[in-house]
């Protein structure tokens, strides 16, 4: 009987699905993301500019580095209600921080300089 | 005795199947991905053939999540899709059988993410969705198939959780403007997308990049039963 026990709780450790720490942190970027998407008005573009703030100043995932795209998306943000300085500024930390994205992200800063 | 330990095995297989998992490995099913060793995804505009209109945005907002967790890079999707737009690619239908080859050139992207949503289909009562949809990534280099998976999920929107959950979103000020429908169906894409996507072998920011090829894969095809405490 104990060793059944002892293969009981061997059985249950192995199979519990381990939910490991994930690699990022990203506050509520779905719900902000998506009412960007659908209203793209002043509150949920605030609403957005204030979540991915929060992803990267309090940034608790184990790679303690903000996600991809977030710097990106965040200065073509900025750079669309016109803060130009700050929004190409965060294109470049995407490049430096992620440098695959160099190849798309130079096609954007080229288009912008037209 | 021998009744009970039947019992108690089965009470455990019961209780450990955690998703339904082949008995191929990841090196097999997604031989193509290790092979490839890709990094940079770019996301398509999801293709909507079910009825719900808004579906295509439940599921745009929520894909990137769960495969930058998997150690990807994807590339922003808000600028991604202003590209799109603006090269009149924002229909990904046309590309889903066409050469990719543009996409790695102009974005940079080693795959190429393909989203159908077949169904959305509300129950009667309201108190499950049913969605069929199907994930394609694709090389953007041989064109090839590198990763496929088709399910139909069937979300309970009858539970709820306060830990970020739905109910727990609306309690925020800044996002109160979204209505409690809008809410819960973006959760649907999120845990749609997240369940699906999570089979992906890991990318190169994960620790078991490149790891991972002994793990068992997950079903090709399936059928599954999830709610809002999904993560």
């Amino acid at each position: 009987m104990r060793k059944l026990i002892f293969f009981f709780c061997a059985v249950l450790l192995l199979s519990s699905c381990t939910v490991q720490k994930p690699l990022y942190s990203w506050a509520k970027y779905e719900t902000a993301s998506y009412n960007y998407l659908k209203n793209s008005d002043e509150k949920s573009t605030q609403a957005l500019i204030d979540n991915y703030k929060k992803i990267i100043e309090k940034q608790t995932g184990t790679r303690n580095v903000p996600p991809p795209g977030i710097y990106a998306d965040y200065g073509y943000l900025l750079l669309q209600i016109g803060r130009t300085d700050e929004g190409k500024a965060l294109l470049l930390k995407e490049i430096e921080l992620y440098p695959e994205s160099k190849i798309f992200i130079d096609r954007i800063l080229k288009m912008l300089e037209r | 005795m021998k009744n009970i330990s039947i019992l108690l095995f089965a009470i455990i297989i019961l209780l450990s199947g955690c998703s339904t998992t082949t008995t191929l490995k990841k090196s097999v099913a997604y031989e193509g991905m290790y092979k490839e060793l890709p990094l940079t995804v770019l996301l398509m505009p999801p293709i909507n053939r079910s009825t719900n209109v808004e579906a295509k945005e439940y599921f745009y907002s929520t894909l990137n999540v769960p495969l930058n967790n998997q150690g990807y890079y994807v590339l922003p999707p808000f600028m991604t899709m202003e590209i799109l737009k603006k090269e009149s690619a924002y229909d990904a239908e046309l590309f889903l059988n066409g050469t990719l080859g543009k996409f790695g050139e102009v974005f940079g992207a080693d795959i190429v993410l393909f989203t159908i949503i077949d169904t959305w289909d509300k129950s009667a009562i309201g108190a499950t969705v049913t969605i069929t949809v199907e994930y394609i990534a694709k090389s953007a280099k041989t064109n090839e198939t590198l990763y496929s998976r088709k399910g139909t999920i069937v979300y309970d929107t009858s539970v709820q959780t306060n830990a970020g959950g739905a109910f727990g979103l609306i309690a925020d000020l800044a996002l109160s403007a979204i209505n409690t429908a809008a809410t819960k169906y973006v959760d649907v894409g999120r845990v749609c997308n997240s369940y699906t996507l999570k089979d992906f072998p890991a990318g190169k920011y994960s620790p078991t990049y490149n790891l991972d090829g002994e793990e068992l894969s997950g079903a090709k095809d399936f059928r599954v039963r999830l709610n809002s405490k999904y993560k």
